[in-house]
């Protein structure tokens, strides 16, 4: 530890920076050499590509490339906003995206707080690890899952239709169940992972405070309410911004792979909206600028959503 | 401290029932999976299979492993995998451990041109463009090299590196070790937990990515198995809409039960042998490492 009578800054006593500049950054010449090929790849895989987005602004011509291409002004916004495949593709991403920050955002901190209220250890524990393991495994992974879990030829869920005959259906398949399975799944997929930080922040609420509600003469779910809920406030409020900033994500691996023909029109979203006209059709330009129509309308859903956070709960990320 | 009143008592049954359901339900479909893919096909296809195989086999798997598609793309997974994580973390090790000595002259600078790279992107169809000028979309490294650093897995180490006392570095340099080799045998023995969850979730990243196979790569040849997976379920998805386009899915014949009219196995029975093979390696891992990622997240969420 530091002698108290040398004051130190950085880690280093002060007499240290009135070295001259280039003696310091000599002394930590080897740190510079570390941090050198990531400044490279970041370079290249990063700062890159960000110019790289005003490919939405141009006409792409192959020998060209990016910078050389002509410019091409608002052209594919236009294009997008004008064709009638932009009203499916809003509406299909907000809705799901609502349907998700309604019934998906709550799920974990529904689940946080009755794990809160298990005493025995044990069983607590157990039932975390389980519920984390969903958060490990791909889309990929929980389609086919569920593919077979709903499948009509043998599934068990369709099994235990039977067994109470009743005719089988084709979940996977069924445009007015196409809805539920999304939700279901996502909560299923994100339940357990997601509780994790509104578990940690209720284990700091004061156990003072309870004792407090409870000597009032609160019961447990007043106490829930007065004391619980506004104790974890500001994870909540944070969380809740990441979600809206991320609403217009709707979990696009998620719908790309759940989606069969018969509700494809259902599941098209921005994203896959954009990986299609892009990587599939080759339409670069179009794709891009439904990128970047994108992420400016999710930032200023967030500058909102921020707003009103730090208006009602007094937090905010800014 | 606190008498139960029977309303507690009440809730308190009602919660374990339901945490108990709710670790069924999460786990149950992993186990039904596991079980169907031990059981004949064409006598799964029948139904009423729930928690044990009613007809054993090995067949699933035997012809998981004969499939060119499937075996290739297993040993693609595990390449990726394993170089993913070592190079992943010594390069962002090296970063982490730079930016976590303060007396360093423009860390700060340094540190912002990291972190500007997390509020803006060029968006997925200029990234594309630029692997492809690379040469990575047919090439085996496009699953390491755009995949090196993370920013958040550097903060998470960053935040444990700059937990370790800066004197520790300065009595290593004044005896004379180098830079490098107080990272390499100071540093990350110390920072172990937080090496093991990026190493975990790094490698877990690797072994579930599917997307980058199924859009950037072109050499169908070069799929890792996840990309496998997804091209299998697509065709399956395809085939199973047709079956059930083609009217009351009850009475009509679908490819499944076809195919499971001349063999025992089926194209559905092989597919849960490979998502069980995919699924296994993670099951098993996870748990054991749960003290230290549980940390990780928390340190992630609260400094990033």
């Amino acid at each position: 530890m530091a002698k108290s009578n040398v004051v130190m800054i950085n880690g280093q006593p002060m007499e240290y920076f009135s070295k001259p500049i280039s003696k310091q950054i000599w002394e930590h010449k080897w740190l510079y050499v570390f941090v050198f090929p990531l400044i490279i790849w970041l370079l290249v895989f990063s700062y890159y590509p960000m110019y790289g987005a005003t490919l939405a602004w141009k006409n792409f011509k192959y020998n060209l490339g990016i910078v050389n291409s002509p410019w091409a002004g608002w052209k594919w916004f236009e294009e997008f906003v004008n064709s009638p495949e932009f009203w499916i593709t809003m509406g299909n991403t907000i809705k799901i995206s609502l349907l998700k920050l309604l019934f998906c955002w709550p799920a974990p901190i529904l689940l946080a707080l009755l794990l809160n209220e298990v005493k025995g250890m044990k069983f607590k524990r157990v039932v975390q690890t389980l519920s984390y393991l969903p958060n490990f495994v791909s889309w990929v992974v929980v389609i086919q899952l569920m593919q077979i879990i709903f499948t009509p030829y043998g599934g068990v869920i369709n099994s235990i239709r039977a067994s109470f005959g009743l005719k089988s259906i084709f979940f996977m398949g069924e445009v007015d169940l196409f809805y539920p399975m999304v939700i279901l799944s996502d909560i299923w997929k994100g339940i357990g992972w997601g509780s994790i930080i509104y578990l940690s922040a209720l284990s700091s609420v004061s156990m003072d405070l309870y004792e407090a509600a409870a000597l009032d003469g609160a019961g447990r779910l007043k106490q829930t309410w007065h004391v619980t809920l506004p104790g974890i406030k500001g994870v909540l409020g944070i969380q809740f911004i990441f979600a809206t900033g991320g609403i217009l994500n709707a979990g696009f691996d998620q719908l790309l792979l759940i989606a069969m023909p018969s509700t494809k029109h259902l599941a098209q979203i921005l994203d896959t909206y954009t990986l299609e006209k892009g990587l599939k059709y080759g339409k670069f330009e179009l794709a891009s600028a439904v990128g970047i129509f994108k992420s400016i309308f999710a930032l200023g859903l967030m500058t909102l959503t921020n707003w009103i956070s730090n208006k009602v709960m007094e937090v905010g990320i800014w | 401290m606190f008498f139960e009143t029977p309303s507690q008592k009440v809730f308190k049954v009602f919660n374990y029932i339901f945490l108990t359901l709710l670790a069924f339900i999460t786990f149950y479909p992993f186990w039904y999976v596991l079980i169907a893919s031990f059981n004949l096909g064409s006598d799964f296809t029948k139904g009423g299979v729930y928690f044990w195989p009613r007809a054993f086999t090995l067949e699933n798997y035997e012809f998981a492993f004969r499939d060119n598609r499937i075996y290739r793309s297993l040993g693609i997974t595990i390449f990726k995998t394993v170089t993913q994580v070592v190079t992943s973390l010594f390069f962002t090790a090296l970063l982490a451990y730079a930016l976590s000595v303060k007396s360093m002259p423009g860390r700060i600078g340094i540190t912002f041109f990291y972190y500007f790279t997390t509020l803006f992107g060029g968006g997925m169809i200029p990234y594309y463009i630029l692997l492809r000028d690379l040469g990575l979309t047919k090439s085996i490294w496009l699953y390491i090299i755009p995949a090196i650093y993370g920013f958040f897995n550097m903060v998470l180490l960053r935040t444990a590196f700059a937990g370790i006392p800066s004197e520790l570095r300065e009595a290593a340099s004044i005896d004379g070790a180098g830079d490098f080799r107080i990272l390499f045998t100071i540093y990350f023995p110390c920072a172990l937990p937080t090496v093991a969850t990026l190493a975990l979730f790094i490698g877990v990243g690797a072994w579930n990515d599917w997307f980058t196979g199924a859009y950037y790569q072109s050499n169908k040849d070069l799929y890792p198995a996840a990309t496998v997976l997804q091209q299998l379920l697509n065709e399956a998805t395809s085939q199973l809409a047709e079956a059930a386009g083609s009217g009351d899915n009850t009475t009509n014949m679908s490819a499944e039960q076809e195919s499971a009219t001349k063999t025992t196995y089926t194209s559905q029975s092989i597919r849960m042998a490979f998502v069980m093979i995919l699924t296994m390696p993670i099951i098993v891992i996870y748990p054991f490492l749960q003290k230290y990622y549980v940390k990780g997240v928390m340190v992630g969420s609260v400094k990033g």
